[in-house]
């Protein structure tokens, strides 16, 4: 297993089974091309068995933590057909275009050059060599696309045609409208103006052929007419009664009664089959003249079994739809349950198969289309009459009296089946049973009373039936074939009218999504704030009111090549959050000047989720402090450094001219009164002083004043403790800073570093302040201070990790006691 | 899946404070102009979808601030962009001699190459101070198509537009040809080398 990160590779393996290895991942991918992408992206090879795939994950984070974070956007098989090669990118050294192909589909990665990605090439490279020497099986990744809604294994080679598989959502780069299903719906209310009818003749037949060989022509049955049909949708019932067709739902005979088919339809026009279906013996084929062929999309077939155990399919449905033109066609080819009392299972397997139907491909179930044709060996039979009645009534010919008595008619009546369908009168005599090779009703022992078994129905707008008739010589089976014409009306769409039409609807969408993205106003896009003082903090609301029409999430992002989304002497609250349309949200920019800036300046990248980013600039300037001046700055300074002219600023800070103190006045002046007044007082460290106090005190060392130092002891020692935190340098100098700790354990050696390597204002200042703590633990009684403590106080203080971070605590104390002995 | 697009591409408007990319954008998106200045201090985008050809092409347009200070976050949009418009105001020399430089910002942040200069403002025969043939003469030593237009007249605008598109078009076309044409080559991917195409599995 090659991969860098180990941690996401643990979190995406469980996103999958156990059998499903993550062989490799590759974070911050971003996408080119056709599917660009802003979002954190994640790459990743599975295999399974000798299997593998490419998996193409969307991230909320550029490291994901847990895989509720994990969205799948594509599922790409590694096999024969999957192709990648990698390009390098104009003017990016450190990054490779990775493109995958996969039959017509298309990907473009940029992804970094380094050890991630030469470890997850190669990965992918043994993956397509593990496959190469293998089977393909494609199935194990229908789990991970959107199709795999149902048990039935019948469709799967069309739902595998769907592999690789994108979501849809990013093919349309993650708008909040549905673009394309909006267009539909709005194409379909505009049709009256950009279609016209035009009527098509419709051939429907149905024929239970009883298990018997394609022996005969079906010339009679599919070719009676004077002209030719534009589609014919043919079914057959029972062309494979064995026990191998019933198991394994395969059998020669699908080829050959479609050969039949295509042998027996109209001569004088050509066919071509558009779809064929079968589910173990009911079979249905779809021909189209050829001219027409070019108008049909969106072909996709269905099957359902309601056999036994209500899913095999001896019996059941098998359904085909498509568009011809502008109009959906579905044609549905039924076997229901046999025997006369199984009317009520033959109402159930009806209900069934308009349940469970749903084209995969085309999600779309048999009633959403403009016209259905249902046809098939739909078992209802003729009910209270005995054998001897049903054909004294047919000689006599009183249909009506047959009609009757026929159970779909009934039960249609009632409306527990085919309730919205239509049907022509019956003027055929019943199609079923017939002894074979004759057309003779039933003379077997059993002597089953005629029926109308094999029946046509239709529903939709426009369709004009023409004949509905049985044919009575072919005779092979038990049943006799059926046939319906039809004269339908086909909405055909004007191409000029039509490009006009979808070019408006495409202007008023782009509206209506550029109305929909995310907008939001911001009260102020330049934030100024007052002169900053040093541990002073001052605020700002900004007012984000969304104008827009949906809610608008946003958030502080960073720029390129900045760490975070401000500054370090700025804080956002909140940085991220979301606004309803019409509301409002207040954001505080607060500033806490803890260094030595003059100037403040921030731009300030404010994104809404899906739509623009806004700059909010901040600037200000900050004062000077002597808590943020060096040392070696201030013993330069004569006076309190606010009362210094710009030219005396400039050279003390430039350490140019006379060293006046040993050491700087201010913390003299504080240590000097912590000394008079403070040695006794306990807990002296402990203050919790204001602000207010604070800045008191910070005024008066840096303005100067007659008045006594001003603020309790308390929140002098504290001031104290500031002080030596925020002077540029540390008393212990940075660069000295490593020496120090690794000496921390001798005494000899602290010894030297502080005599001989410390600058002199530096080393005044640490002997002052140990002075300063040997005294105070003269006074341990009353102030309640021990070594331990104050050396642990102060080591972190004189002694400053270049970054704030924790270094052995140990070794600052050590490096204290020392001296304090 | 179906789309109602066939491509989609991200273009990109830049060029100085002031020049009318926000309006030459709200023109073409919403057909509309308003004189009122605002300045976009930020990078708003909108959505276009024009036909080319018999082919739906999807435009994601972004506007992106002209201000000085602003340069180095707008370039980080540069990032992903199929074609870049480049902006001035013929009734401003100072904004016409800046193109070079948002050219150059181009080259800096781009992998794509598809541009067109465009003189906005075309409007005032009286205040044009970038003469066209300057403009001409310049464009064609940079080897880029020059449009002039008004948002405010209406004038050239949607053909900008669709000249940028056609441009971004042809180019993806031929990297398609290109890439197609490559396809037989082999090459390893494993050893990360840097230099030409490369081909694995």
């Amino acid at each position: 297993m090659l991969s860098v990160h180990q941690d996401v590779l643990q979190i995406i393996q469980a996103k999958f089974s156990s059998f499903e290895i993550v062989k490799s991942v590759h974070l911050n991918v971003s996408i080119l091309g056709e599917y660009w992408s802003e979002q954190h992206h994640i790459l990743a090879v599975v295999a399974y068995h000798s299997n593998s795939a490419l998996f193409l994950f969307s991230s909320k984070k550029p490291k994901p933590f847990h895989l509720s974070d994990l969205i799948i956007e594509a599922v790409i098989p590694i096999d024969e057909n999957f192709e990648c090669l990698s390009d390098p990118i104009p003017g990016e050294h450190n990054y490779l275009l990775f493109v995958v192909r996969y039959r017509k589909v298309s990907f473009e990665f940029r992804i970094k050059i380094g050890p991630e990605s030469s470890n997850f090439a190669s990965e992918i490279v043994k993956s397509k060599e593990r496959f190469l020497s293998e089977e393909s099986d494609k199935r194990w990744l229908l789990k991970y696309t959107d199709l795999y809604n149902s048990l039935e294994n019948t469709e799967l080679k069309s739902q595998l045609d769907d592999i690789p598989f994108i979501r849809q959502k990013m093919a349309q780069n993650q708008n909040s409208i549905n673009r394309d299903s909006m267009l539909k719906y709005q194409l379909k209310l505009k049709e009256p103006e950009f279609t016209q009818y035009q009527e098509f003749t419709l051939f429907i037949g149905t024929w239970n052929v009883n298990g018997q060989l394609p022996s005969i022509s079906l010339k009679p049955w599919l070719s009676s007419d004077d002209d030719p049909p534009d589609l014919y949708a043919v079914g057959f019932q029972e062309i494979d009664l064995s026990k191998e067709a019933f198991l394994f739902n395969d059998t020669p005979r699908e080829a050959e009664w479609e050969k039949m088919v295509l042998d027996g339809v109209h001569p004088k026009a050509k066919y071509r089959t558009v779809a064929l279906t079968r589910l173990v013996g009911i079979q249905l084929i779809v021909l189209i003249n050829t001219k027409h062929y070019q108008y049909i999309r969106n072909i996709a077939v269905d099957t359902v079994g309601t056999g036994l155990l209500g899913k095999m399919g001896n019996k059941g449905g098998v359904a085909i739809r498509l568009e011809l033109h502008n109009t959906s066609l579905c044609f549905v080819n039924s076997h229901l349950a046999a025997h006369v009392e199984e009317f009520e299972r033959r109402n159930q397997d009806y209900k069934d198969i308009n349940a469970r139907i749903n084209f995969r491909k085309y999600p779309t179930a048999i009633k959403d289309h403009d016209q259905v044709y249902w046809l098939g060996d739909l078992n209802y039979r003729i009910t209270e009459l005995t054998t001897s009645q049903v054909k004294t009534l047919l000689i006599r010919n009183e249909m009506a009296a047959l009609l009757r008595a026929d159970q779909l008619n009934q039960q249609k009546e009632r409306g527990n089946v085919l309730l919205d369908y239509n049907e022509a009168d019956i003027t055929f005599p019943p199609t079923y049973k017939y002894d074979l090779n004759s057309d003779t009703f039933d003379t077997s022992e059993k002597a089953r009373p005629p029926a109308w078994t094999d029946r046509i129905l239709f529903r939709g707008k426009g369709i004009y039936q023409l004949a509905y008739r049985s044919h009575m010589e072919l005779r092979i089976s038990d049943h006799k074939p059926v046939s319906a014409i039809f004269k339908s009306e086909i909405s055909v769409i004007n191409q000029a009218k039509y490009r006009k039409v979808h070019e408006e609807l495409l202007k008023r969408m782009d509206k209506l999504e550029n109305e929909f993205l995310p907008q939001v106003t911001v009260d102020q896009t330049e934030v100024k704030f007052d002169l900053v003082k040093f541990r002073e903090p001052q605020f700002r609301d900004i007012i984000i009111a969304n104008t827009g029409q949906v809610p608008a999430e946003f958030e502080f992002i960073k720029k390129l090549d900045e760490q975070s989304y401000c500054k370090d002497w700025l804080r956002i609250t909140p940085y991220c959050g979301t606004v309803n349309p019409g509301e409002k949200c207040d954001v505080r920019l607060e500033v806490n000047l803890e260094s030595d800036l003059t100037e403040l300046d921030d731009i300030l990248v404010l994104h809404l989720n899906g739509g623009k980013d806004m700059f909010i600039i901040v600037s200000g300037k900050g004062q000077k402090s002597s808590f943020t001046t060096s040392m070696s700055a201030l013993c330069r300074a004569p006076m309190p450094i606010m009362n210094l002219s710009e030219i005396q600023w400039k050279k003390i800070v430039a350490l140019e001219g006379e060293v006046l103190y040993s050491i700087p006045r201010e913390l003299w002046l504080l240590v000097d009164h912590l000394y008079k007044y403070g040695l006794a007082v306990r807990d002296l460290f402990e203050s919790n002083s204001t602000q207010e106090s604070f800045v008191k005190i910070r005024d008066w060392l840096d303005f100067g004043s007659t008045e006594p130092l001003p603020g309790s002891v308390e929140t002098i020692a504290e001031t104290l403790l500031i002080f030596l935190s925020y002077t540029k340098e540390p008393v212990i100098p940075f660069h000295l800073h490593d020496v120090a700790i690794a000496a921390s354990s001798n005494y000899q050696s602290c010894k030297n570093i502080i005599n001989q390597k410390l600058p002199d204002i530096h080393r005044n200042v640490f002997l002052y302040i140990c002075m300063f703590l040997q005294e105070l633990l003269r006074h341990s009684n009353e102030n309640g201070y021990d070594a331990k403590t104050l050396a642990s106080l102060f080591g972190e203080i004189l002694l400053r990790d270049p970054i704030r971070n924790s270094k052995p605590q140990a070794s600052r104390e050590n490096l204290v006691s020392f001296i304090i002995f | 899946m179906a789309r109602d697009y066939d491509h989609l591409f991200k273009l990109l408007i830049i060029g100085d404070s002031g020049v009318g990319k926000s309006s030459l954008l709200l023109r073409f998106a919403d057909n509309t102009f308003t004189g009122n200045y605002i300045t976009t201090i930020g990078v708003d985008f909108k959505i276009k979808t024009i036909n080319i050809d018999g082919q739906k092409v999807k435009l994601q347009i972004w506007d992106t601030a002209g201000q000085e200070r602003f340069r180095t976050i707008t370039s980080t949009y540069y990032r992903g962009t199929h074609g870049v418009i480049v902006v001035y105001d013929v009734t401003n020399g100072e904004s016409f001699a800046n193109v070079k430089r948002w050219l150059h910002e181009i080259e800096q942040n781009c992998d794509v190459v598809n541009r067109v200069l465009v003189g906005n403002k075309n409007d005032t025969p009286e205040r044009k101070v970038v003469l066209t043939e300057d403009a001409q003469r310049f464009a064609d030593t940079m080897n880029i198509k020059l449009f002039e237009t008004s948002a405010k007249d209406n004038m050239n605008v949607e053909e900008m537009f669709l000249a940028i598109t056609r441009l971004v078009l042809r180019s993806k076309r031929e990297m398609k040809e290109r890439q197609n044409f490559t396809q037989g080559e082999t090459v390893n991917l494993r050893k990360g080398n840097k230099q030409g195409k490369k081909k694995c599995c």
